[in-house]
């Protein structure tokens, strides 16, 4: 037992300290928030009191007529868009999230012939700029008649996922305690069985991040779906957002409206996969 | 976990459904691509489905894709052969698809048609879509730059009467002409308060560009030899000079207008808008600013007032006494890709937009001046008696027939954009008062003949051997699979390992099939073009090592590039992990409304992208902008943290985008915006920690610092590499800030490796050159990434195999 002045002493620094990390938090918000938050107050003014006031003011009249206008626009069909970005969001997370944590699991917990050579080849895929590499990818979807159909937007999650998506993963799973695993293998369990019951179990922080990264990447792609999809009908949120910023005609106000519709499912999803961020190995009570 | 995984496969079969559309089937369907944006693509619509019904078997696909990523598509869709049928075009880009054989000659489709007449069309619009004699598009509308639109009101208050569009240049006011002169009229029409702050200007040109091209072609004088297919420039020629420095000296000596970076930098407005709003006099554009100044401006409500439209000034010969006139243009019609399998109907489709039906509706809406001359000055576009109120503005409409007759286009040929962007990069700093007119185009034209010196050598090149390449293709493979396994044949396996080996092929397996089908093929395909001349149309030439050669000694902007995309390597990955560290620190202490914190410091990274830049450009303006209201106060003269006056030693406001020395500067503080990523993977690290491991370190008695150094520091290190690694190699590939924000200026000091690259690959259509800067930068990531793998030994991994 420590005397109770030091205690008292003690209270106060932690409460100092306290005070200090939220004052910190506070003005990093402000700060952070700052441009959608602009985005947002521009969204709620008419297109003459953008022109006339500063981009941070809050409306005089605040009005919802720039969200009207996009969501009824008969060209870029807002609720058809939506269905399509979740199906080719969700499908391709779904499709890195399975494949990239077996590769993962092989680089990190596995000791095979040529591992570290063939992880630097897997890195450096990456290295390489995609926009060299975007007609032969054209062509070979178009021999596959993959061209104007989700496809080529979801299939190659499955594959692998990415390397930056192997790759985060696999510092994770490399910090899973080694005796985790031994004592299942003592047990006679194979690699399946540690995947399934010791890794993925324990990552969920690691996986979550690696969806919520995935989804919202794929959620933002404005490329992909542009190359590979035609038809006006199988387009994507992104796509129709830049029918707002056409080069000769850019309409901010409905620009700003649209884009703060199609960041909201982001941020409710970012905050439901959060919580997940927090399930790591603390939570298992292992010593 | 079973029921989640059975879960999530009936969630992908019903997505996996839902992907396949149900295509109705016509008995012939046409792909119509154009550019046009949201309004007058509705009138498109109209126009597509009315042809769908005088045609019936017809029907019509049409897709928008804007301007900025249409040809890039358009290249893809060419070269994976799935072009569409009919696609819009315009004179810049026209002759990069028509000299290469993508697309369709008209003539013999025009002499199969009874009743077309091709002479109803502006002369000098239809030849300027001929390539080689031959005509590739049918113009749907002509756009001259050359219109004045002016503010009644103002000028009546300024005592002045209104301009006839007999007016001169002069380059310097003469007030005896009164409103013959342009120059005088400019004078008289800007208004300063008493500390010399412009409060509205008498002019405004939408592109300082587009004005300069004014005063230099009504001179009579070109910027190349032959539009075609030049061999010379004219950059220094007196005229040019002249025109140049009349235009600065307007903008920053005079100030009578602003300057483009005035209009993009610090009043962040278009020249229309800044007309809207009363606070220029007069503005240069073309015809379509009309729908937007109709819509802001309707008579009766409070923001009207009277405007009109005037041909641009002319040159008068001091000599002859003669008055010559021209103007910049755009314009842009239908052409029809050479793929096709329906050319007879495409043309039907090509006649009807870029005939009467279609330009009629355009010019109904007031979007596009007919290409037809007939229509051009008929009822739909030039306002009579029976024109409803709200289409009568403005009125003048008779002169875009004037003006169409004297236009001159752009130079056709493919290498204009980057030869002239080399010389226009230059011209910045005669507005920045660090070179006069003559210097700064001088030096501009040393630098582009020396790369249109490289681009003209007429090499003669032997075809791409593919057979060859092939046989490569494979070496390259086995090469690669030799590195790897290579140095494990020589080992001795036991059967534990010949186990392990097996067993991790189903692990790896979803990785290798995916490099074989989707990667490797794409990246070997790129690795053999890096050799070859390749316009991505045609089929490649093999050059050897030749791209490389030019990349590393000839190509003036190459070592700018790895300059500029190294020093901000450099400097946002150390500063972007430093700042991601210490925000997943602060949001790892148990403070309530954690889940709330991380969502917001995580939003920028969730915002778009487009809507973002416009945000950053604000708050990046030198007056008013909110980083300037920060450091500077509200009265300009507050010294923030003591940054103010380091900043701006002698008091003047930085303008933070448009300052070569701050540019670069300014991106790199927009990146740390967007740490939310490194974040969130650094806070996952820190979630990993046990608590006993701190609990333990307290018993040892270990204060703050060291249990940092040696409890969070090692057990985060896998995170920290990890962004580190990812961080430097994204990076070295950065592109969409400056794409969006600069464009690479000014003075190519934000022009990034990989702008470069893309300007070269779907720009200049040299996508064998592009291919080879890729593999450049490619090796030296690879360099660059080897090196750090070093650090690697310092990682603690709790668990590593």
């Amino acid at each position: 037992m420590s005397k109770p002045g030091s205690v008292t002493r003690a209270k106060v620094l932690g409460l100092l300290g306290r005070m200090l990390i939220v004052g910190l938090l506070v003005i990093g918000c402000v700060v952070f928030v700052m441009p959608v938050y602009t985005s947002f107050a521009m969204s709620l003014k008419t297109p003459s009191e953008l022109a006339t006031t500063a981009a941070w003011s809050w409306p005089q009249n605040p009005t919802v007529a720039n969200y009207d206008e996009v969501l009824s626009n008969p060209n870029v069909n807002f609720f058809r868009l939506f269905w399509n970005t979740v199906t080719i969001s969700t499908l391709a997370t779904i499709g890195t999230v399975i494949s990239a944590s077996l590769v993962a699991y092989a680089f990190a917990k596995m000791k095979f012939s040529g591992r570290d050579r063939l992880f630097a080849v897997m890195l450096s895929t990456m290295m390489l700029p995609a926009i060299v590499t975007m007609i032969p990818t054209y062509i070979l979807f178009k021999e596959l008649r993959w061209v104007n159909t989700f496809l080529p937007l979801t299939v190659p999650a499955f594959f692998g996922g990415g390397a930056f998506n192997i790759f985060l993963l696999r510092q994770f799973f490399m910090s899973i305690p080694k005796e985790l695993d031994e004592a299942a293998k003592i047990e006679g369990a194979g690699h399946w069985t540690i995947y399934s019951r010791v890794v993925m179990p324990l990552s969920g922080s690691a996986l979550a991040t690696v969806g919520v990264f995935c989804f919202i990447y794929n959620w933002r792609d404005f490329m992909g779906p542009l190359i590979y999809l035609n038809d006006p009908q199988l387009q994507t949120l992104e796509t129709g957002l830049a029918t707002y910023n056409s080069l000769r005609s850019e309409q901010w106000h409905l620009l700003m409206a649209g884009s703060i519709l199609v960041t909201i499912p982001l941020i409710v999803i970012f905050f439901l996969g959060q919580r997940y961020f927090v399930k790591g190995i603390s939570m298992t009570g292992l010593k | 976990m079973r029921r989640l995984a059975l879960h999530l496969a009936i969630l992908a079969l019903l997505l996996g459904l839902a992907m396949f559309p149900t295509l109705a089937r016509a008995t012939v369907e046409l792909r119509l691509v154009v550019w046009d944006g949201d309004e007058s693509l509705r009138v498109l619509q109209q126009v597509t489905r009315d042809f769908e019904q005088a045609h019936p078997g017809i029907k019509v696909r049409l897709e928008a894709v804007d301007y900025r990523y249409f040809f890039q598509r358009l290249l893809s869709q060419i070269a994976g052969n799935s072009a569409p049928d009919v696609a819009m075009m315009d004179p810049q880009n026209m002759q990069m698809f028509a000299k290469r054989g993508a697309l369709l000659p008209l003539d013999p489709l025009i002499a199969e048609t009874p009743g077309f007449r091709l002479d109803e069309y502006y002369e000098p619009i239809v030849a300027v879509h001929r390539w080689d004699g031959k005509l590739f598009v049918l113009p749907r509308d002509i756009a001259p730059i050359g219109l004045i639109y002016y503010n009644k009101r103002l000028f009546r208050e300024a005592g002045l009467a209104e301009p006839d569009g007999s007016w001169t240049w002069d380059f310097e006011p003469r007030p005896e002409l009164d409103v013959g002169c342009f120059t005088h009229v400019m004078s008289r029409l800007t208004k300063k308060d008493n500390t010399g702050k412009v409060v509205q200007w008498g002019f405004a040109p939408s592109w300082t560009g587009a004005f300069t091209d004014t005063v230099v072609f009504s001179q009579g004088a070109r910027y190349v030899d032959d539009p075609e297919a030049f061999r010379r420039m004219n950059f220094t020629d007196p005229r040019v000079i002249r025109a140049f420095d009349f235009v600065a000296k307007l903008a920053t000596d005079r100030k009578w207008m602003p300057s483009q970076a005035e209009l993009t930098s610090v009043v962040q407005s278009t020249a229309v808008d800044l007309f809207i709003s009363q606070r220029v006099a007069m503005y240069q554009c073309g015809i379509w600013d009309v729908p937007k100044i109709r819509k802001a401006l309707r008579p009766g409500s409070p923001e009207f007032f009277e405007w009109d439209i005037t041909l641009a000034p002319g040159y008068k010969d001091p000599v002859t006494g003669t008055i010559s006139r021209a103007a910049p243009t755009g314009g842009s019609g239908y052409g029809i890709l050479a793929s096709t399998r329906y050319p007879k109907e495409a043309w039907l489709l090509t006649q009807w937009m870029a005939g009467e039906p279609g330009m009629r509706a355009m010019a109904k809406a007031g979007i596009a001046q007919p290409a037809i001359m007939r229509l051009a000055q008929g009822e739909d576009w030039i306002p009579g008696p029976n024109t409803p109120i709200e289409q009568r503005y403005p009125a003048n409409r008779i002169i875009t027939d004037i003006a169409a007759k004297q236009v001159v286009f752009p130079p056709t040929a493919d290498y204009w954009t980057e030869i002239s962007g080399l010389v226009f990069s230059k011209t910045e700093s005669i507005y920045l008062g660090t070179a006069t007119a003559k210097e700064a185009l001088t030096e501009g034209q040393t630098i582009a003949s020396k790369r249109l010196e490289t681009i003209l050598k007429e090499e003669s090149l032997p075809r791409f051997d593919w057979r060859v390449g092939c046989i490569v293709g494979f070496l390259l493979l086995a090469g690669v699979l030799g590195w790897v396994y290579g140095p494990e044949l020589r080992k001795k396996r036991t059967t534990a390992q010949r186990m392990e080996n097996r067993a991790s092929l189903w692990f790896l397996a979803p990785w290798l099939l995916g490099a074989l089908l989707f990667a490797i093929g794409p990246m070997i395909f790129s690795f053999l073009m890096s050799f070859s001349k390749w316009d991505i149309i045609q089929a490649a030439d093999y050059r050897g090592i030749g791209n490389y050669r030019e990349a590393l000694f000839q190509d003036p902007r190459f070592w700018t590039t790895v300059k500029v995309t190294g020093v901000y390597t450099l400097v946002s990955v150390p500063l972007g992990m430093a700042f991601a560290l210490a925000l997943a620190l602060l949001l790892n202490t148990k403070v309530r409304g954690i889940p709330v914190y991380r969502t917001f410091f995580y939003l920028p990274a969730l915002a778009s992208a487009v809507a973002s830049a416009l945000i950053w450009r604000k708050i990046f303006q030198p007056e008013g902008g909110l980083l300037n209201f920060v450091l500077f106060g509200k009265d300009g003269r507050g010294d923030f943290l003591g940054l103010a006056s380091w900043l701006a030693p002698n008091g003047q406001l930085p303008n933070w985008l448009g300052d070569e020395r701050l540019a670069l500067p300014s991106l790199i503080i927009m990146s740390l915006w967007g740490v939310g990523g490194g974040m969130v993977i650094l806070l996952a690290g820190l979630q990993g920690i046990p608590d006993y491991y701190y609990e333990a370190a307290t018993l040892d008695g270990a204060g703050p610092w060291s249990k940092f150094k040696a409890v969070t520091l090692p057990m985060v290190s896998p995170s920290l590499f990890f962004t580190l690694i990812t961080g430097v190699i994204g990076s070295f590939q950065v592109f969409t800030q400056a794409f969006v924000m600069t464009q690479g200026g000014p003075n190519d000091s934000t022009r990034f490796y990989m702008l470069h690259l893309y300007d070269q690959s779907f720009g200049s259509l040299r996508m064998g050159y592009a291919s080879a800067l890729a593999w450049l930068l490619f090796g030296a990531i690879f360099v660059v990434t080897r090196l750090q793998w070093k650090l690697n030994r310092y990682v603690y991994y709790e668990g590593a195999a």
